[in-house]
């Protein structure tokens, strides 16, 4: 009988769930790894919960990184970002085929693997959403100075991005908001940052900006409807490079505009 | 010729829409090639593979704030929007403007730096005195480690350029034409001479540096992102061949990073310039890019995609596949033997299908739907591989074949040039005719599964090679 270990949808509940169903010694073919309240239930397999153990995920994480390289762990992380209900299972298998393997690092290599593929893939588009939202997030400035961008990406990419703005505005206080997960990247300047529920943020969202903040947005807006050249307008490929779901948060499309291009 | 004067206290906005406005045909807005941590002083780092900030509504990236640093300029090149006999707004920004703006984008991530040109302001020695100036303010008082992108104005003392490189990230001159034939014609006080001399200068100066940093790894950096260049593709009537030729050359001989390709656009209505009643020619530009990638990372030779005796790129198919069509003799190559190099001349493989294929048949070797999920283009690839000694389904390694087969299942073509495609007179009793769209995707869908009746049963195309 297969046993399925349901686990939390995170990095670290997946994590945990690998533990915990390697732990459980049933063999594993015998065992299977879903993420929380998916799919319909299946007759003649066993439901386990897993509960989310910090000290479990880290273990495992530390293992992968030492037996099967950088690349991996890379992997897994952005591949547990994603929303795909087969995410955690994938995960499981590329972590019992590395290190099984003689050279745990060759184990991301075997694409053939339909694990592994899919756990490159999943990496790929979870990068794609991360990388893109790097170039477009907007921060705008509160009245005390401190700096607040909101976003509502598809996959839980906050905790990738936001190591990359602590060290480009590392003076700065700034707070990322992914509205859709209620979650919130808060750092302090010259500090570190760090993650948390974003319940008491909402007012953020009404809180008067500061009084250069309307004059940048003017100035970006008017930036960047003169840089597009007439002759060549392709409001396609504009669309094709940047979706309308990324607009409404960005400044140069604005609230009012943001089913519109740019003209 | 008379001038718009405007007051010398413009407001930043009116400025800066009239200096971006000049700037926007300035290709060059990548952000790539420099990975730097931030100071630890100040606000800013960068993105090895550069990052894009938005998109305008011409679909072209906007990663840095674009903007010249005057438009007004003493050269009168017939192309240029900004020649000194056109009557349009003239501004000129301060140093100080520049990095509050650069500063403002920056903290809230509308851009990944700057990018400063400029027209030529009472001499090239001026004009980049104001833009090192510019650059220090930047660096030193505002401490940004942003991304900087910087002209080198041509004729400017040497010196001059030297030090503005140490504090910017990227530097390019613009070679404007691709022939000194063509500058004579339409940029009468530039020389080929005069362009060259500084992306030499620069050249060797990071030749340089790079002896320095070997030797001292904190040594003051040289233009670490490289230098580029751009040039006008069709206000001057050379071929695709010599356009070609000349990037290969600047590649090799300069040690470019990128050259740029712009497709000319009609802005002043001069008589030595050509009529484009058809638009920009675009798709001659993105041709020229497809063929400088084939140069750059596919180990292509410019020599190899053109000749004299066939100077421009075929409009109907991308530079590989006409080359491939050319070169039948050289296919089919076995997937699980080819070299990498090799794999990469194969339509429908790119680079990183190329490595995946390399990585993956280390561990195995691999089929078709293999390849499918590595993501080879197999519409394209199928005519010119094999997996373990077998093509996707019968086909012929013939030109005319190939041709029509691949053309039926086309990337979009601008409409003037859909339709009008014929190669060959088909007749009702051609074994070759080809594939209906419908027929095609039934093929791929069933690969692996019973090739050889699947073969015969389309449309009598199937034929054992």
């Amino acid at each position: 009988m297969t046993t399925i270990f349901v686990c939390e949808d995170s990095l670290d509940g997946i994590l945990t769930g690998v533990y915990e169903a390697w732990d459980s010694r049933l063999g594993h073919e015998n065992v299977r790894l879903q993420t929380e309240a998916e799919g319909t239930l299946e007759l003649f397999c066993q439901y386990r919960p897993v509960r989310r153990d910090l000290e479990k995920a880290e273990k495992v994480l530390r293992t992968v990184r030492r037996r099967m390289g950088e690349k991996a762990r890379e992997a897994v992380c952005y591949a547990a970002a994603c929303t795909d209900e087969r995410k955690a299972d994938a995960i499981y298998r590329l972590i019992v085929l590395g290190l099984s393997m003689a050279d745990g690092t060759k184990a991301v290599d075997c694409l053939q693997n339909p694990a592994v593929l899919l756990v490159e893939k999943l990496r790929y588009k979870a990068w794609h959403e991360a990388e893109r939202m790097l170039g477009f997030l907007r921060f705008e400035e509160l009245e005390n100075g401190v700096l607040y961008a909101r976003m509502e990406p598809p996959y839980a990419v906050l905790p990738l991005i936001a190591p990359h703005f602590a060290d480009r505005l590392y003076q700065e206080n700034w707070i990322i908001h992914d509205l859709r997960r209620g979650q919130a990247a808060i750092h302090r300047a010259g500090g570190g940052w760090f993650l948390t529920e974003a319940e008491a943020l909402s007012a953020l969202e009404k809180e008067s900006r500061s009084g250069t903040e309307q004059e940048f947005q003017k100035l970006w807006q008017a930036f960047c409807s003169s840089i597009a050249i007439e002759e060549r307008r392709n409001p396609r490929c504009q669309q094709n490079l940047l979706p309308l779901r990324f607009r409404p948060y960005m400044t140069e499309f604005g609230a009012d505009r943001s089913r519109t291009v740019l003209n | 010729m008379q001038h718009t004067r405007i007051p010398e206290q413009l407001p930043v906005m009116e400025k800066l829409k009239i200096l971006s406005d000049a700037a926007k045909y300035d290709v060059a807005c990548t952000s790539s090639g420099t990975s730097r941590g931030n100071n630890g002083k100040g606000i800013g780092n960068c993105f090895d593979a550069g990052i894009c900030h938005s998109f305008a509504a011409d679909g072209r990236c906007i990663s840095l704030l674009k903007i010249l640093f005057t438009n007004e300029c003493i050269c009168n090149c017939r192309y240029c929007l900004n020649r000194s006999s056109n009557d349009v707004p003239r501004a000129t920004f301060t140093p100080d403007e520049i990095c509050e703006l650069v500063m403002g984008f920056y903290r809230r991530n509308y851009i990944e730096g700057l990018f400063l040109s400029s027209g030529i302001l009472n001499s090239p020695d001026y004009t980049m005195e104001l833009l090192y100036q510019t650059l220090r303010k930047l660096r030193t008082e505002y401490h940004f480690g942003g991304y900087i992108h910087v002209k080198a104005i041509p004729g400017a003392d040497p010196a001059l350029i030297e030090k503005t490189g140490f504090l910017a990230d990227r530097m390019s001159v613009n070679l404007e034409l691709p022939t000194a034939e063509g500058l004579r014609r339409l940029a009468p006080a530039k020389t080929r001479e005069k362009i060259l001399r500084p992306m030499r200068q620069v050249q060797n100066r990071m030749e340089e540096n790079r002896n320095e940093l070997a030797l001292y790894r904190s040594a003051p950096r040289f233009v670490p992102a490289g230098q580029s260049t751009q040039m006008i593709i069709g206000a001057t009537p050379e071929s695709d061949f010599q356009i070609l030729s000349v990037a290969e050359s600047l590649y090799q001989r300069f040690d470019l990073k990128r050259v740029f390709y712009s497709a000319f656009v009609r802005v002043n209505d001069d008589s030595a310039l050509p009529a484009l009643p058809g638009g920009p020619p675009l798709l001659r530009e993105h041709r020229l890019y497809q063929a400088d990638w084939l140069l750059r990372f596919y180990g292509f030779e410019a020599g190899e995609l053109l000749s004299e005796a066939r100077p421009n790129l075929n409009v109907l198919f991308d530079p590989k596949c006409d080359w491939a069509l050319r070169h039948l003799e050289e296919f089919p190559v076995e997937i699980n033997r080819a070299s990498y190099q090799t794999l990469l001349r194969v339509p429908g493989i790119g680079v990183k299908s190329a490595q995946r294929i390399v990585k993956a048949r280390r561990l195995g070797s691999l089929d078709f739907p293999d390849l499918k999920r590595i993501g080879v283009v197999l519409k394209r690839a199928l005519y010119f591989i094999t997996c373990r000694g077998k093509t996707l389904y019968p086909v012929k390694i013939e030109e005319d074949y190939i041709t029509r087969n691949l053309l039926y299942v086309k990337e979009k073509l601008p409409p003037q040039l859909q339709g009008d495609v014929t190669y060959q007179q088909l007749s009702l009793f051609d074994d070759g005719m080809p594939l209906s769209f419908g027929e095609q995707a039934g093929l791929l869908a069933a690969e692996g599964q019973e090739l050889l009746t699947a073969g015969a049963d389309a449309g009598g195309a199937g034929r054992f090679v």
